[in-house]
């Protein structure tokens, strides 16, 4: 087998540390877009009930003003 | 119904021995490989990097990286690149998920 390569160490310094920047990164990123993506989906939340009562009445006023009397 | 499941837990020893056998001996090579390579650096070796960052920067300033070969650019490329990558690997530990934040 070929002996293993003796690897610099500016290079594994490198490596390391890139890996421990990438974690706070991603924990600082993860921590600032979870709020807000709860905010969104409170607000989708409401919205969809807001949609939902005005296509009900919508609705019901269709169905009121029909002039059928085949149902 | 029953027996289907007896006999699918008989096989497990089987296959559980049967995976350690044929990871044992590539185990061991990436062992042999990653002893020496993927070994974190020791304080000692942390300076000798800052010792030879500040080479890079002075290399750069001297005008001594203007006459790196290109097979030798290529190869620092492909390194860096390297580097790049441990970084995309330590966001995905942070964040917990491979695609995406998973909100």
């Amino acid at each position: 087998m070929v002996p293993p390569v003796a690897v610099s160490p500016l290079i594994k310094t490198a490596r390391y540390s890139a890996l421990i920047v990438g974690i706070i990164y991603g924990k600082m990123r993860y921590d600032h877009l979870k709020p807000i993506a709860a905010e969104e989906r409170r607000i989708e939340e409401e919205e969809k009930k807001a949609r939902e009562e005005h296509e009900r009445i919508a609705k019901q006023l269709a169905e009121a003003s029909e002039d059928t009397i085949l149902k | 119904m029953a027996q289907a499941v007896q006999r699918l837990v008989g096989k497990v020893p089987t296959l559980v021995n049967a995976a350690v056998t044929y990871s044992r001996p590539r185990l061991s090579t990436f062992w042999y490989y990653a002893r020496v390579e993927l070994v974190p650096p020791t304080p000692a070796e942390i300076r000798k990097a800052i010792e030879g960052a500040t080479n890079l920067v002075k290399g750069y300033q001297s005008g001594r990286l203007a006459q790196t070969t290109v097979k030798d650019a290529l190869r620092n490329g492909l390194v860096a690149t390297e580097v790049l990558m441990w970084f995309y690997i330590g966001e995905c530990i942070g964040k917990g998920g491979i695609v995406g934040y998973n909100v």
